[in-house]
């Protein structure tokens, strides 16, 4: 298990890319005033799995943390990202940016629960995930989860399954950019919110993977 | 070099099993500005859409050549590397591409296309600067996501700065005047004028007169129902702002 705890008035950020056989349970405290983002990067192909289980707690008022996750899969590959998001104090704020592009056969789950206590007033908590779906035969879950006992809490979660837009698709052709550029420009845009501040190294492997997909 | 740029012969085309468009014969010579009017429902995004290789429509029969060579087999970017535009009634927004992403992609493949060398990113930043102007935008359009958030003035103004940057032989803008106030449209349609030359030709489509009093037509075509029942000179617009398209329809039915 990976045990991360940011202390108190800290800000941290980390980008893990996530790899078969290494130890991708999480359990994440925040400090009082801290700040966490946490950025994973899942890209399997053949039959890989990759399984994450992130555990989120508050141990001080004002926490913020930010999870971000981007994973793209094809072939028969399995991703699951599991988030159990406890807002076990007031006033903490988290977020959660979960989004997939799948082809091939391959399957993801999305399992989020944000889980806000009577007592936890002044609450914040977001939760999307939003998966881009290349073929017929891939297969996107998505299991958000709110148990939400307190009020005067500010909470929401979004789940969404799409294809590419077919009237973006044209109209980047019709200006003479080929398909397979257009789609790839697509499923860019799409990942780019995930991808903002993460190191140069990881985003060209992405895109990369992005490649064979088209 | 014809003087012909675009010729469309008995072209029959549906949309799931539907007939829209029963037979259109159009030619536009090189340098010519041709409208096309017609009211609602009679085939005229239709037409755009056929012409430009849109998914969903179906050429039943007929042809159309652009520069003697047929569109028909054509996808829509071996379209516009051949030098067809379409301004978009409806430009797509599209958010995480910017305008510059687009128009560097779409510029990239053309001149690829065409056995052009590439261009710098010094020289693509230069050459999309220079047309700035044209459209009366400024810089920070081009880092925003395409047509994301803009007024209906600024995307049909896009629309002419993408013409502006891939200078097509023939554009085809459909609807451009649709959502526009008076000072849009002026500077649409100066942005029109500034790329007209004798090499290239515009089909403007539209329901009103007003365009036509910015971007002044050579031709004049009603489509109605599918195929165009008049064809005239430029003064046919005011005189449709007048009466109307009933008594063109009337005299098409005497005519049949």
């Amino acid at each position: 298990m990976n045990r991360l705890r940011v202390d108190k008035g800290l800000a941290y950020s980390d980008v893990i890319l996530l790899r078969e056989g290494a130890d991708a349970v999480w359990d994440i405290s925040v400090a009082a005033g801290a700040s966490l983002q946490l950025t994973f990067i899942a890209l399997a192909s053949g039959a890989e799995t990759l399984s994450c289980e992130i555990s989120v707690a508050f141990e001080g008022e004002g926490g913020q943390c930010l999870l971000r996750g981007l994973y793209i899969t094809r072939d028969s590959a399995d991703v699951s990202f599991r988030v159990n998001m406890v807002h076990n104090l007031p006033r903490c704020t988290s977020r959660q940016l979960f989004k997939g592009i799948l082809a091939g056969s391959s399957h993801t789950l999305f399992d989020g629960l944000i889980k806000v206590p009577a007592h936890c007033i002044g609450t914040e908590a977001y939760q999307e995930n939003h998966n881009l779906l290349l073929t017929d035969d891939c297969r996107a879950q998505s299991l958000p989860q709110l148990e939400i006992y307190a009020d005067d809490v500010r909470c929401s979660h979004g789940a969404t399954f799409g294809r590419l837009d077919a009237d973006e698709l044209f109209y980047m052709r019709s200006r003479g950019i080929p398909e397979p550029e257009a789609r790839r420009l697509q499923m860019v845009a799409f990942a780019s919110e995930v991808l903002e501040g993460v190191p140069e190294g990881i985003v060209t492997q992405t895109l990369g993977v992005l490649e064979k997909l088209l | 070099m014809s003087d012909i740029l675009l010729e469309v012969k008995n072209l029959h085309a549906s949309v799931e099993d539907r007939e829209i468009l029963r037979g259109i014969d159009l030619t536009v010579g090189r340098g010519e500005v041709h409208a096309i009017m017609g009211p609602n429902g009679a085939g005229k995004s239709t037409l755009s859409g056929v012409l430009a290789g849109k998914p969903g429509y179906t050429v039943t029969s007929g042809e159309m050549l652009l520069d003697g060579e047929s569109l028909m087999d054509l996808s829509p970017e071996e379209r516009s590397w051949k030098g067809l535009f379409l301004g978009f009634q409806y430009p797509v927004e599209i958010p995480g591409v910017t305008n510059t992403m687009m128009l560097k992609s779409a510029v990239a493949a053309r001149r690829k296309a065409l056995g052009l060398p590439e261009l710098s990113s010094a020289e693509f930043i230069k050459l999309l600067n220079s047309k700035l102007p044209l459209v009366n935008m400024d810089k920070s359009f081009l880092s925003r996501g395409v047509n994301v958030g803009f007024s209906g003035g600024e995307k049909k103004r896009n629309e002419v700065l993408q013409m502006a940057v891939l200078q097509p032989q023939l554009a085809i803008l459909d609807e451009t005047d649709s959502g526009l106030d008076v000072d849009a449209l002026r500077i649409v349609g100066e942005g029109v004028n500034s790329l007209r030359s004798s090499d290239n030709s515009f089909v403007v489509i539209t329901h009103y007169q007003r365009l036509l009093s910015y971007i002044v037509p050579d031709v004049i075509h009603v489509l109605y129902n599918g195929r165009i029942i008049k064809t005239a000179g430029r003064e046919l617009a005011a005189e449709i702002e007048k009466r109307g398209y009933d008594w063109i329809i009337k005299e098409a039915n005497e005519q049949a």
